[in-house]
């Protein structure tokens, strides 16, 4: 074990499946001479040369697109978006080229692709910059879609996605990339894909959480704990396919369910967790699911804004109280 | 007719009205534009008058109370009218107005603590919502407190909710459980025990529910009214059984070499108490309480227990006084399987006049029989022991039975019941006697 910044383990994880496999390699916008604009591929360029690392023109269909031609041809492509916010130019390229090609061929190719880059709202970044895209790609089947929240998960998933035979949009965190965690260093740690965490047990209330969500539902855990109620707090790691099984198996005990989700609200991942917590756990709820997400506007510039368009922990820990039917 | 009296509208801006005071008391004649009460309203203390002439059947608010425009403040009519219906007309109104207000105030997620007071553990049943029309009101519970109400059979209707608007919960559930267990288990209240969290009730204990199914209940039912109803008295003897041993064997060895049936223990039980149940009709009774009688049955049918994997039976071998050993072997052999199977037809269970139940099998020596009603008596077979016994002044092997008769009271006295179990006991040391 180390201790890794995520960027760091992100880094890692690229340069052991790199120096594993030849055909692996990054593609991106300033990922190679400038070292990556949040310095996740920093030294990548040195060890790797310009093969390998390779810096584009600021065209994401274009360098998308060669991405997934390059798949289509043998070769693992880690495309890097600066933020997922641009992958929208590249939207044709990942949802009807990476996402339907092995359909559409009947599984005579493989899109065996990583796009990874930061997503969702990082502060003052104003509306076309803090976009939470979880919702809109795994929305499409033939996609995978990874959110991790810490180092260690960050670095066992992204090895798992560089060696899944299909596309996986990999979702970061600029305000996470600083965030030091314990890391595993075997170079063949590989978390699977679809299963999610039970980071904290609980019987009061299950939290469901991902990515920087994550931190709020274990800091509403604490708030919680404090006062005596236990809060099981689930990391779902992957959001397609997610792991709805374990978290039905912890509501089947808590009997409530709180979703922290930094998406807009309607038709987002929390939407379809709910909806299937609804189906699979009927029975077994005491009250109905609640959900914690971003306002159901575009993000606000101002700080003061932004701030109250994000979930919150106190909205967070008010859902919970209200499901325990606690005042 | 009665007439119901309504909170007037007395402003524009007027929502409800404070009743300060009444001016006339119940039973008092009012005619149409009396004063009977004052009412505040957001503006002024206003004169609320009657529009109609009658008996103040019913003040319905009580001084201080507020009440929305249209709510009941009191009945009219003539003395001694019925009003029930008025009042439950308007009970479910104002139910109805509430639910109305508060969905209206609420967002559908931000359901606040609603205004109805929680009163968890009250101990008291509410009772059932039902509108005046006839309709019942839908009762508001969580998934979970449906699911959980159905498989501990509580009634919803009986619960006071204390979730938003009154919806049922869990925590709702576990009150009216705590308050259904008997209270054998809460009492001794010491100041120690009384703060124990509620995980350590035995309801959230872990558990496998088994459910009770209808053969169960039955046990239940029939055994819980037997053993309440009937005063229970026991007596044992302990028969030398040393005779009876031998004389099964032999009987035996000619049933092999015939390619009969095998004889059990049992069999020569079941004789011996039908032949006894002949010389002591008393024993062969039932005390009917509805009857106002005691029946001396004048046939013998001996009910035998036949332990099941869920439960038990008694199949019933008919005039068994009447029968040769060899076909009472037949019959409960037959009967037993057939219950076992699962296959024993009603009427091959029913009309028992005396019952035996046999744990000897299981090495239990000696045991009490609750009595199989409506039977007087039940008797309880134990296993056969190897014991010393004096005999002739020299302690020698020898072979023992505990047979104990479990009696109702109100039909068998002692001594009744002590002779009867005599008669078995000398047909059991002398089995020839079986035979003829």
């Amino acid at each position: 074990m180390a201790i890794m910044q995520f960027r760091e383990a992100i880094r890692a994880a690229m340069i052991e499946e790199m120096e594993r496999d030849e055909r692996v390699f990054l593609i991106g916008e300033e990922v190679g001479q400038y070292d990556g604009a949040y310095k996740v591929s920093e030294g990548m360029l040195k060890r790797f040369g310009p093969k390998r690392v390779i810096d584009t023109p600021i065209s994401e269909a274009g360098f998308a697109g060669l991405g997934i031609g390059a798949a289509l041809n043998g070769l693992r492509p880690i495309v890097e978006f600066m933020t997922f916010n641009f992958s929208f130019v590249a939207f044709d390229q990942l949802v009807n080229n990476a996402a339907k090609i092995r359909y559409m061929s009947g599984g005579q190719f493989k899109i065996p692709i990583v796009f990874r880059g930061p997503n969702g709202a990082a502060g003052q970044l104003a509306a076309t910059h803090s976009t939470s895209t979880e919702s809109i790609y795994s929305y499409f089947p033939g996609l995978k879609v990874v959110a991790p929240s810490n180092p260690d998960d960050a670095k066992g998933l992204l090895k798992s996605a560089i060696r899944d035979d299909d596309p996986v949009i990999f979702l970061e965190s600029e305000l996470m990339y600083g965030m030091r965690g314990e890391v595993n260093e075997d170079p063949e740690y590989l978390i699977p894909l679809g299963k999610a965490r039970i980071a904290r047990e609980g019987e009061d209330v299950t939290i469901v959480a991902h990515s920087k969500s994550y931190w709020i539902a274990m800091e509403v855990a604490d708030r919680l704990a404090a006062e005596g109620y236990s809060a099981e707090v689930i990391d779902p790691r992957t959001i397609r396919p997610f792991d709805f099984d374990t978290v039905v198996q912890s509501i089947k005990k808590t009997n409530r369910c709180v979703i922290i989700d930094e998406s807009n609200p309607f038709a987002s991942v929390s939407s379809e967790v709910a909806f299937q917590i609804q189906q699979r756990a009927f029975d077994y709820l005491d009250a109905p699911v609640l959900r914690v997400t971003a306002k159901d506007t575009p993000a606000p510039y101002a700080k003061n804004l932004i701030e109250y368009y994000m979930p919150s922990a106190d909205a967070a820990y008010e859902a919970c109280k209200q499901v325990m039917y606690v005042d | 007719m009665a007439i119901p009296v309504e909170m007037p509208k007395m402003s524009d801006t007027m929502e409800e009205g404070v009743l300060v005071a009444w001016l006339v008391e119940e039973g008092q004649r009012v005619s149409a534009g009396d004063v009977i009460a004052q009412v505040e309203t957001d503006k002024a203390t206003m004169d609320l008058e009657v529009y109609d002439d009658g008996v103040l059947l019913k003040k319905v608010v009580q001084e201080g109370e507020s009440v929305p425009i249209g709510g009941l403040i009191a009945v009219l009519g003539e003395e001694g009218e019925d009003i029930s219906e008025i009042l439950a007309r308007y009970s479910g109104k104002q139910e109805a107005a509430a639910e109305q207000g508060t969905s209206e105030a609420a967002p559908a997620e931000a359901t606040a603590p609603q205004a109805k007071p929680a009163q968890v553990g009250d101990g008291a049943p509410v009772p059932a919502m039902t509108a005046g029309d006839g309709a019942e009101a839908r009762i508001k519970a969580s998934p979970l407190a449906r699911k959980l109400a159905k498989e501990y059979g509580l009634d919803l209707r009986t619960i006071q909710g204390t979730g938003p608007e009154g919806r049922i919960v869990r925590r709702d559930i576990e009150a009216a459980l705590a308050r259904q267990r008997p209270p054998a288990e809460v009492v001794t209240p010491t100041p120690e025990a009384a703060p124990v969290p509620t995980s350590a009730t035995p309801a959230e204990l872990p558990y496998e529910a088994v459910p009770i199914t209808p053969m169960r209940r039955t046990i239940a039912r029939r055994l819980a009214q037997s053993k309440f109803t009937a005063p229970h008295f026991y007596l044992t003897v302990d028969v030398d059984v040393e005779k009876a041993v031998a004389f099964r064997q032999q009987l035996n060895e000619l049933a092999e070499a015939q390619g009969r049936p095998r004889i059990s223990f049992n069999d020569l039980i079941t004789k011996a108490c039908a032949l006894a149940l002949r010389q002591h009709p008393e024993i062969n009774a039932s005390y009917l309480e509805q009857e106002g009688e005691i029946r001396r049955w004048k046939e013998i049918h001996i009910g035998v227990a036949v332990a099941l994997e869920e439960g038990l039976v008694t199949p019933v071998i008919r005039n068994a006084d009447q029968k040769g050993l060899g076909q009472i072997a037949e019959e409960t052999r037959a009967l037993a399987e057939k219950a076992r199977q699962r296959k024993l037809q009603p009427q091959e269970m029913e009309g028992a006049t005396f019952t035996t139940s046999n744990l000897g099998m299981y090495g239990i020596e000696e045991f009490t029989a609750i009595i199989n009603p409506p039977n007087a008596c039940i008797l309880a077979i134990g296993a056969i022991r190897e014991v010393p016994v004096v005999k002739n002044g020299m302690i020698v092997p020898g072979k023992r039975m505990r047979l104990t008769l479990s009696c109702d009271h109100r039909v068998v006295d002692g001594a009744t019941g002590a002779r009867f179990l005599k008669t078995v006991q000398q047909y059991l040391e002398e089995p020839l006697n079986l035979l003829l």
